[in-house]
């Protein structure tokens, strides 16, 4: 097999961290070639390395079946080696052209050359066969667009391979078809892609081959055809993980555990993008809410977490009202929150696990306002360890978490604070298989122990395994609700688009 | 202070001892002869640690009132105006007041803390209400405060008689006491170190401390485990006037015993890229200070002993401080 990109017996510590070990496999050209793993198998460190980030510390990348030195990622793209980065970095003041163009931009006369910068643009982009507004801002452009322009900017660049971390993270499920199917296209130009992702599904669905990873190591070298998404996972985890599955059971009955009514939100420019909606949510009870992103789902995150004030409406909470209430009222009312946006809000990621743990609750842990910082380090260990958090010391930085276990420890932080009602948004986006299941159980536990919840999610699967009624959102409205047992991927799915349930 | 920090702390320092050199150098100096009289003139007996110290006593409160705002994460360049302002209240309070030293002493130190905390006010409202950037409202409030001061004291204030810029002496009673007479330290550095040690203790330990260190850390994430950050930001700026206030209450009641036109050489703005050398640490902040101190008051000593000229001195201290804030330019990138 000829290998257009690839390594061979591969190694990568970071002192005692092995991050791979080595690491042997080969993408033919033309292809795609699907990466798969958990948090921290070493896939986004085998990566680097074969962008030229990052040397080896013993064996080496092939390219066209040459051993070679990457002197760094200039060299890598030179030899046609280009990466966009799962959270793709754009200048959000700059339009798309700008972005696009950044670093290579076509000079004539000492000044950028906007109609050559265009029309190259418009050509990238009929090749592609996507149609782009180039001269939006990029801090307007929705996650899709912002998506494709990281890989169009790799083609603008002379990239032919492209090396796609997670591009499906933040997308809906119509979105992700259409990402998929221009990687086909873009196969079928002669490309090779190297394609992260934790969903199978899609892995399944449009790759050539797919290599597993776990610890540093490559587990499982195989194609589509030859196997199954329950042997990927299992060959990613190691063992195999019993999905959740929750037993089919009453409705909680008794009065709502909180009230919204004509609840009307808007976004940060005043633009409405929720309700009016009428929304109860029992103690015991999981709520979730199926849609496609910005119909209204983070407006009503933001409401029922107390961070954002509705334009209008009544909420009541354990019968108090909440209308006008602080954050911290919210929350010293028994509120809790999981936010998605973990790295910037759901932690402190350049603050210690103790304080993580501690923060929005140093008051309960002092007296006449001086901390007991060996009870909130009591309480840390033990709340850490109730969720099974993997960590070097209490005053470590939460960044030193992997991804899994960072929203582990928000868990650990919300669920420890005994709240009645947990506002989750997107709990295991970016988690790996066995982080998420092991998320879903104590989401599951928390509500068996009389916790209500309401979980937000693009992951239909997840608010399927885990929701007792799903409530479909489009347009800031709620256009239809199933029970466990009656929402299948298919209703639900059709119902977030807008059309009524059938 | 960690290890790291130390180092971090030390870099500029190091950077700007070498081009110190190359300057002295380039002017025909030794740099290393200069260095060591320096060092010696800096810290070499009691009498010279005790002018070092007197030196350092103003920078101690000033970088401790940036630190208290900056850790909490508003950047406050302000503490210069509240320095002149608090400086006048005393000397004015001090001149007028008469009373034994135990009243006295107290009450024009409070009403300095007062002044500087009420004109904190405005820009930390602006901050906290408005989301108006206090970098500008701060800077720009130092102009007017140092303008109202020189008006005042060039016109209601000024002491009869008196061709300079100044108000009247304060009452005896109203001078801070000595600590080694007839030597200039007062117990102005004592409360300073008092004060800075607090401040060591009420981070790590108390609940305002860990509220101010979340909210500076990241803002965002504070409000949403239900800690309000306009409030946090709001008293750190109040608290980090009337520390400014303070320290030009006790400069005027410690050393110059009366208000002058030029009352600070910029120890406000020195106070900035102490906070930043020290990483906002309390043990930073009065080590920084001290070694600011020795450079001034070794530079006012080092001219008479030798021809290097004092300017030595302000291009080390300018080169710490770009240094210092090109630092923590890099850190917020």
């Amino acid at each position: 097999m000829k290998v257009r990109i690839g390594a061979r017996n591969l190694s990568k510590g970071f002192g005692p961290v092995v991050a791979n070990d080595a690491v042997d496999f080969a993408a033919a050209p033309g292809t795609i070639h699907a990466l798969v793993g958990g948090n921290g198998a070493g896939k986004s460190t085998l990566m680097r390395i074969l962008q030229g980030v990052e040397r080896p510390d013993a064996g080496e990348v092939i390219l066209d079946d040459q051993p070679v030195r990457l002197a760094g990622p200039a060299d890598a793209y030179a030899r046609g080696v280009g990466m966009a980065p799962q959270e793709f970095m754009l200048s959000p003041q700059l339009t798309l052209l700008e972005n696009l163009i950044l670093g290579r931009e076509p000079m004539r006369r000492g000044l950028i050359d906007e109609r050559a910068a265009l029309s190259a643009a418009e050509a990238l982009a009929a090749s592609a066969g996507v149609r782009l507004d180039w001269r939006m801002r990029a801090a307007d452009a929705p996650a899709p667009v912002r998506q494709i322009l990281g890989i169009l900017r790799l083609l603008y660049r002379g990239a032919d391979v492209l090396i796609l971390d997670e591009p499906t993270a933040v997308l809906a499920p119509a979105q992700i078809a259409e990402l998929l199917q221009l990687m086909r296209k873009l196969k079928r130009e002669g490309r090779t892609i190297l394609f992260i992702s934790h969903k199978l599904e899609e892995v399944l669905a449009v790759a050539d081959a797919v290599t597993v990873m776990r610890a540093g190591r490559v587990v499982l070298t195989t194609t589509p055809s030859q196997t199954t998404a329950a042997t990927l996972a299992q060959a990613m985890v190691g063992e195999t993980i019993e999905p959740p599955r929750l037993a089919a059971r009453a409705a909680p009955s008794g009065e709502a555990l909180l009230r919204a009514r004509g609840f009307v939100g808007r976004d940060g420019l005043g633009v409405q993008r929720l309700g009016p909606i009428d929304l109860d949510i029992r103690a015991g009870e999981i709520v979730g809410v199926a849609g496609v992103g910005g119909n209204g789902q983070d407006e009503l995150v933001a409401c029922l977490a107390g961070l954002a004030a509705p334009a209008a409406g009544a909420l009541s909470f354990a019968g108090a009202d909440l209308g006008a209430a602080s954050t911290a009222a919210f929350r010293a009312a028994g509120i809790g929150y999981v936010s998605a946006d973990r790295a910037e809000e759901g932690l402190c990621q350049n603050a210690s696990l103790a304080d993580n743990f501690l923060a929005g609750r140093e008051a309960l842990f002092a007296r006449a306002g001086v901390l007991n910082l060996a009870a909130v380090r009591r309480s840390a260990r033990a709340a850490l360890a109730a969720l099974s958090v993997r960590y070097g010391r209490l005053s470590d930085s939460a960044a030193t978490l992997s991804g899994g276990n960072q929203q582990r420890l928000v868990m650990a932080r919300e669920l420890d604070r005994a709240a009645k009602l947990l506002v989750a948004a997107q709990p295991t986006r970016g988690v790996d298989i066995a982080g998420a299941a092991f998320i879903h159980a104590a989401l599951a536990a928390f509500r068996d122990r009389g916790g209500a919840a309401l979980l937000v999610s693009e992951d239909l699967e997840e608010l399927l395994a885990l929701s007792d009624r799903v409530i479909a959102i489009y347009n800031g409205r709620f256009v239809g609700e199933l029970r466990q047992g009656a929402a299948t991927i298919d209703n639900v799915g059709r119902m977030m688009l807008g059309q009524m349930a059938a | 202070m960690n290890a790291a920090g130390a180092v971090a702390a030390g870099a500029p320092f190091a950077l700007a001892l070498l081009i110190g050199a190359a300057v002295l150098a380039a002017t025909g100096f030794s740099p290393l002869d200069v260095y060591r009289l320096m060092l010696v003139e800096g810290f070499g007996g009691e009498r010279r640690i005790a002018a070092t110290l007197t030196a350092a006593t103003p920078l101690l409160l000033t970088g401790l009132a940036a630190a208290v705002s900056f850790r909490a994460g508003a950047f406050n360049v302000g503490v210069e105006g509240c320095f002149f302002l608090g400086g006048l209240v005393a000397a004015v309070a001090g001149g007028r007041l008469a009373a034994p030293s135990w009243l006295i002493i107290p009450a024009a130190l409070v009403l300095a803390a007062v002044i500087g905390a009420l004109w904190m006010a405005l820009p930390a409202l602006l901050r906290t209400r408005l989301a108006v950037d206090e970098v500008v409202t701060t800077l720009m409030l130092n102009f007017i405060a140092i303008g109202i001061a020189s008006w005042l004291v060039n016109g209601p204030l000024l002491a009869r008689g008196s061709a300079n810029s100044a108000t009247p002496p304060i009452l005896p009673a109203a001078e801070l006491p000595r600590l080694l007479p007839p030597g200039a330290l007062s117990a102005g550095f004592v409360l300073s170190l008092v004060l800075i040690a607090l401040y060591g203790l009420w981070g790590p330990l108390t609940v305002g401390g860990f509220r101010s260190r979340m909210v500076g850390r990241n803002a965002r994430f504070s409000r949403a485990v239900g800690i309000e950050p306009g409030g946090v930001v709001f008293s750190a700026m109040i608290a980090s006037g009337a520390l400014g206030g303070l320290a030009g209450g006790v400069h005027a009641l410690g050393l110059v015993h009366r208000f002058v036109a030029g009352f600070s050489p910029g120890y406000g703005f020195t106070g900035v890229a102490i906070a930043l050398l020290a990483r906002n640490s309390a043990l930073g902040v009065a080590l920084v200070a001290i070694l600011f101190g020795a450079l001034s008051s070794a530079g006012a000593n080092i001219q008479l002993f030798s021809d290097v000229p004092i300017e030595i001195v302000q291009i080390l201290q300018g080169a710490v401080m770009i240094f210092a804030v090109a630092q923590f330019r890099g850190r917020r990138a």
